[in-house]
């Protein structure tokens, strides 16, 4: 306990941790303590104390069973098919990539890193050809080795997206732009290894022929998309139930939507991998259909760590905070949740109305919809999320969000709407995901505050299963008039290119699933992204990163809300715990132990 | 499951024993005009169901001037006041959910909207969704039932298995479904309007085979009857002897019926707002106040209770009253 | 009797027929005149076209109507292959259809998901008869007590609240407040006192939703029995009061109450959404309503097929137990 006098507020927190603590005379597990910031009797590490730092490293043990709780279950946890960050995180435990994320705490854990190739990528060619030759003694869970073939047949899958739909495509748009390869299921030759741009002179090298260069491949490469298959154990549509192993755990059961269970693979040798230490000897996830019950499983020690990482509900983060602050981390998630501005809802084509809307805005009021300062993050001041390189956080703050403007400037959105020829207004519609409560009340927000300079919001609730279809099609957006677009991004992967180029380019205009909603054709943003895939050292991509950003954020395409932080809980028997900025500030899953295993 | 919507069935026991249900309800014809007298003493001894009557009434007038009131109380329902929230926790920062002289009821976590405010305007969504679609379940179940019982034949038969049939539904599921698949814009209404409109017409959709069954086993046991047989000897015609003289022999029933299937309806739209199809935001629905006082159970319960008793307070109400109103116009009732 | 049997058969037939044509008229049509396109809410982020493509092929949306109808039903019982883009799933009979969302067929979880809500059902109607038939009984022979007024009270209030309400009460005094509950599910075959102690809250919730909705119908129909002429027969007969309660009046009483049990039953078996949802239990009703909010129409279709059939058993069960009971219903 600190000796620092304590605030009302703090003092009424202590107290009703107290009566709560005295209620729960029977609940040992999990601590009731009311302690503050450092270490804790219960053995919890410390507020923030996994945040970008690796907290008890040294008391992980072998063995134990690491229990995952989640209200979402994956997309689909086939490597080619899966799109959610968790999956991401947590599909490292049954595959292996030839390179993947370092297993290392904030930055350095979205440095990539060889994995099951001996080094990174030898490129040559002007960036153009990617060579990595297999490590020895790495072995699927039936102990056969794994060869360059079946990795090259893994990323062939990804072509396949009439069956295997849902996962990234950045390998099929980068190695095949003009689409040529249809796939392996409809690969005519003997051994479905058709694919031109990947060459697999044997079992231990694999080469991969770019028509285009672009730098940022190996960072493809590093996703989960790219993880090998092999064949004979492909089951297509079904993989994503039971994939075949090439990581240190298997596939024990899996019941969608309701639990969950992972077995330790005995053929995955720890010589062959230098990331993963796989501590646990079983890792289970259960399921929720409500968020407050998995909140209190965590907060009872029944569970060790949320696998959404997608913050608590209100309820158990009040709860948490209040009294249970040592099992906290608060990071910044790498996302951006915004506003955007289709150009095709008149009187959105006029930058001036756009510009109105941005400065009308409460900012504060939309941050605290998104849940204040702590669990809902700062607020955002432009588009690029502080985990990317070229990032400048708040300090680039065009349209002062954060300082002079932030309770919305209601003089200068007016002297714009003037500017915009709509002196008293006009009314549009929202457009928000209806599963999604935070950007309900985002929108809710944006809505009163709008009221003030006369611009009069609908609110449009779309089925939130059905993105793709409603706001991703602008042919919808125009004929439904949604003016104003709610929605969030991360990076795929830590680059401009990874998070920007379906958000900023004219090129990723779609009919279908299309995510560039403001629809923005600015010839110097596509200029600019054409630039940066054949830039190839690291200092002229941030700069290239910056640039795009600002000019982005010259067109007034989009509002930020927060650069979004998230509250994440983490048992007391959690050790060997970080978060990283290779899976958007999850805490990374691979190496994760126990202290007490019989727990 | 809304358990509730089952209670009428209770006394408009299915078909074996409907007959039995229909033989013995002939003591109420033979009460004639002065029913709606005697029935009004009754009402008027009765001093749970006078009490009920009164907070509906109350309820009503509270509905139609929502916005007078919440104008006087210098509310209004979608205001924010984000002054008053605790930006850490996301709860009203004052004692018992912020609740002061200016916010009678306290304000919701968050954006701080008035809660005295959303309840006044969340009991216009109630009262109109519980009205109206007892008013479509009483016009559509009236009129196929009175068909069905008057003309018989085929008739009868197809409206009864449709009646069955939508009985056997999964009522609940259907809702939620049809609801939520709905467009977001309907014959030129928009936003939460849609939404209303669409809860009126499927809550009274799934409602009206409560009353046809009851008034089709009425009407075919007036059918019979020697007024009705004198009317037709004279030459009447068939819609004049339906509306003349079998109509007023049904609204006994149909009162009754009505006054129960109210509650229930309010209670649907209550689960619908709840389950997240109902009205949209920034509507105010009690049933989604309950859903987003979810999240606060804990750290600012009175959000979880005010429209808890707001809901609980107006079923009770309508239940009273209704039990009643179903004592008053039945002679056979134990008093 | 059989003639009964099989008319009864043959309409619960044709009933399921239309609920099946009903729902997908729901999810098809609506859409359709909506101008919404099912297809892309089975596709991700990047919602390439071959992938729309296949899953419009893959789920037959291209198909009129009755075609699809008439694939669902043989499908139950000869099995069904989906193909499309050079992938071919089987789905063994009885193929009640197959979830391309979470990519399984729908009968295991049907079966996997039935006991849940039928151990809530039938656990919450022992409850719940016990409770309110006794309740309302005792209500009905001491009529104008002060037990009676008491009794009738709380009922109402009782039928008056909205049960996610009671559920969201019950759960944060009893289960987070108290602690007295574990307040989680635990399947019977993990542990039976997991099970018990899960499933004790949700069964009291319900049963006091349903127990005061019977307390009320059971002193009803007992009062309204209790003044019929055989009654009075037996009393002047002379035969104790016991007897003529406990045997005849009784016996009349559970008439009405049985239809009540056999439709509740019924519609709880296959929806008891809101109980479910307030506590998270892993039941139909739960999976129907993910199954809503992410149009996955054949786990909708599936659950809504085996509701259907659970009410029109329940239905026949309960028209058949009236002629044991009450000998003046003959079934023609």
């Amino acid at each position: 306990m600190t000796t620092q006098r304590t605030s009302g507020r703090r003092k009424q927190a202590i107290a009703a941790a107290a009566a709560v603590a005295a209620l729960l005379t029977t609940a040992a597990c999990g601590g009731g303590s009311d302690d503050g910031d450092n270490g804790s009797k219960t053995g919890a590490a410390g507020f923030d104390a996994a945040n970008n730092k690796v907290a008890q490293a040294d008391l992980a043990k072998k063995g134990g069973t690491l229990k995952f709780g989640a209200a979402q279950d994956a997309d689909s946890w086939d490597t080619t098919r899966g799109y959610y960050g968790m999956m991401w995180n947590f599909a490292r435990y049954y595959s292996r990539q030839l390179v993947t994320n370092k297993a290392e705490p904030g930055a350095a854990g979205a440095e990539v890193t060889p994995d099951l190739a001996t080094e990174t990528a030898k490129v040559t060619d002007d960036g153009k050809t990617y060579t990595y030759t297999l490590r020895d003694g790495v072995t699927w869970e039936d102990g056969k080795p794994i060869t360059s073939k079946d990795v090259k047949y893994g990323i062939e899958r990804v072509w396949a997206q009439d069956v295997l739909s849902g996962g990234p495509t950045y390998l099929k748009d980068v190695l095949d732009p003009k689409g040529e390869y249809k796939g392996p299921y409809k690969d005519t030759s003997a051994d479905k290894l058709g694919l031109k741009a990947i060459e697999t002179p044997d079992d231990k090298t694999i080469v991969f022929k770019l028509p285009v260069a672009n730098s940022d491949f190996e960072e493809m490469l590093a996703l989960v998309s790219a993880s090998p298959v092999r064949q004979d154990m492909d089951t297509k549509s079904k993989y994503g139930l039971k994939p075949f192993s090439s990581g240190p755990y298997k596939f024990a059961s899996y019941s969608p939507g309701k639990d969950l269970k992972l077995v330790r693979n005995t053929e995955w040798k720890q010589a062959s991998d230098p990331i993963r230490k796989a501590y646990p000897d079983e890792i289970t996830i259960q399921f929720f259909s409500d968020a407050n019950q998995l909140d209190q499983r965590l907060l009872s020690g029944d569970l060790d760590l949320d696998l959404n990482q997608t913050g608590m509900s209100p309820q158990g983060r009040t709860t948490a905070l209040k009294q249970h602050k040592g099992n906290l981390d608060n990071p910044v998630s790498g996302y951006v949740r915004y506003a955007v501005f289709p150009q095709s809802v008149a009187p959105f084509d006029n930058i001036e109305c756009r510009k109105a809307v941005i400065l009308g805005a409460d900012h504060v009021s939309l941050q605290t919809a998104r849940g204040g300062p702590v669990a809902g993050g700062d607020i955002g001041t432009n588009m690029l999320p502080p985990s990317v390189p070229g990032a400048e956080g708040q300090k680039y703050d065009p349209y002062k969000l954060a300082t002079d403007n932030k309770g919305g400037n209601i003089a200068e959105a007016k002297a714009a709407l003037k500017a915009c020829g709509k002196p008293n207004g006009f009314s549009t519609t929202i457009a928000v995901r209806n599963n999604k409560p935070v950007e309900v009340a985002t929108a809710q927000s944006l809505q009163a505050s709008l009221k003030k300079i006369g611009v009069t919001v609908e609110i449009d609730q779309y089925d939130g299963s059905q993105t793709a279809g409603i706001i991703g099609s602008p042919s919808n957006v125009k004929k439904k008039g949604y003016g104003i677009i709610i929605m969030g991004w991360g990076p795929d992967f830590p680059s401009v290119q990874g998070f920007g180029l379906p958000l900023w380019s004219s090129k990723y205009i779609s009919e279908s699933g299309n995510n560039n909603y403001a629809l923005i054709k600015d010839k110097a943003i596509d200029g600019l992204f054409d630039q940066y895939v054949t830039t190839l050292d690291d200092a002229g991509k941030t700069k290239i990163a910056t640039e795009i950003n600002h000019k982005v954020m010259e067109g007034a395409y989009y509002l930020p809300f927060v650069f979004e932080r998230f509250i994440n809980w983490r048992s007391d028997n959690l050790a060997n715990v970080y978060t990283t900025d290779g899976y958007s500030g999850q805490y990374d899953f691979v190496n994760l132990g126990l202290k007490n295993p019989k727990k | 499951m809304t358990a509730p919507l089952h209670e009428p069935t209770a006394e408009a026991a299915p078909s074996p024993a409907e007959e039995a249900t229909v033989a013995t309800a002939d003591a109420k014809a033979v009460q004639g005009r002065s029913l709606g007298r005697i029935a009004w003493e009754r009402l008027k001894r009765d001093k749970l169901a006078l009490s009920g009557g009164i907070v509906v009434l109350l309820l009503v007038l509270v509905a139609l001037f929502a916005p007078m009131i919440t104008s006087i109380l210098g509310q209004d329902p979608n205001e924010y006041h984000e002054n008053l929230i605790d930006p850490l926790f996301g709860t009203p920062t004052g004692s018992l959910g912020g609740i002061s002289g200016e916010h009678l009821l306290g304000v919701e976590p968050v954006n701080g909207r008035d809660i005295l405010a959303r309840i006044l305007y969340g009991a216009r969504i109630s009262l109109l969704v519980g009205f109206l679609s007892a008013v479509v379940a009483v016009i559509l179940g009236t009129v196929l039932g009175i068909l069905a019982g008057f003309f018989g034949g085929w008739v009868d038969s197809v409206v009864s298995r449709v009646m069955d049939g939508l009985l056997a539904f999964p009522q609940l599921l259907f809702i939620i479904a049809l609801v939520s698949v709905m467009p977001n814009d309907l014959l030129g209404l928009t936003g939460s309007n849609v939404r209303v409109f669409v809860m009126i017409l499927v809550i009274g959709f799934f409602g009206w085979p409560y009353i046809g069954r009851v008034v089709r086993g009425q009407t075919l046991s007036l059918r019979e009857r020697e007024y009705v047989e004198a009317a037709r000897s004279l030459g009447a015609g068939r819609l004049y002897i339906l509306f003349k003289e079998l109509l007023p022999n049904l609204v006994a029933p149909i009162v009754v019926y009505t006054t129960m299937m109210i509650p229930t309806n309010i209670l649907t739209e209550a689960a619908l707002s709840f389950l997240g199809v109902g009205v949209k935001p920034p509507t105010a629905s009690w049933g989604q106040m309950l859903s987003s006082a979810i999240d606060y159970y804990e750290s600012d319960p009175m959000y979880m209770v005010v429209p808890g008793l707001a809901i609980f307070i107006t079923v009770l109400a309508f239940n009273l009253f209704g039990d009643g109103v179903r004592d008053a116009l039945d002679p056979k009732a134990s008093r | 009797m059989l003639a009964y049997l099989i008319r009864r058969l043959f309409a619960a037939v044709v009933m399921l027929v239309v609920i099946v044509m009903v729902v997908f008229g729901i999810f098809f049509l609506i859409p359709k005149w909506a101008g919404v396109d099912i297809a892309l809410s089975f596709v991700g982020k990047q919602a390439d076209p071959a992938a729309v493509e296949g899953v419009r092929e893959k789920l037959g949306l291209g198909d009129p109507i009755y075609a699809q109808v008439w694939e669902f039903f043989k499908g139950i019982f000869a099995g069904r292959t989906y193909t499309g883009g050079g992938d071919s799933i089987q789905c063994a009979a009885p193929c009640f259809g197959y979830s391309f969302r979470s990519e399984q067929a729908v009968w295991p979880v049907l079966t996997d998901r039935f006991p849940v809500t039928l151990a809530l059902a039938l656990g919450a109607a022992v409850l719940w008869l016990i409770l309110g038939v006794s309740a309302g009984v005792l209500s009905a022979l001491k009529r104008g007590s002060l037990w009676d007024r008491g009794a009738m009270v709380i009922a109402l209030s009782g039928v008056s609240l909205p049960i996610y309400f009671t559920g969201m009460v019950a759960l944060s005094i009893f289960v987070y407040g108290l602690d007295l509950f574990d307040g989680q599910f635990v399947p019977l075959d993990e542990s039976f006192s997991g099970w018990f102690g899960g499933m004790i809250l949700p069964w009291i919730t319900l049963a006091f939703l349903y127990a005061a909705m019977y307390a009320r119908i059971t002193r009803a129909t007992m009062l309204e029995i209790l003044g019929e002429d055989y009654i009075r027969t037996a009393r002047a007969k002379g035969l104790k009061e016991r007897t003529v309660i406990g045997k005849h009046a009784m016996r009349s009483t559970m008439t009405p109450l049985l239809t009540m049990l056999g439709m509740d039953l019924g519609a709880l078996i296959g929806g008891a959404i809101l109980t479910e949802t307030a506590f998270n239990l892993p039941g139909l009703g739960q999976a129907v309503l993910n199954a809503i909010k992410n149009q996955d129409l054949p786990i909708i279709l599936g659950v809504t097929l085996i509701t259907s059939l659970a009410v029109l058993v329940a239905n026949l069960v309960v028209d058949i137990l009236y002629a044991v009971i009450d000998p003046r219903v003959r079934l023609t």
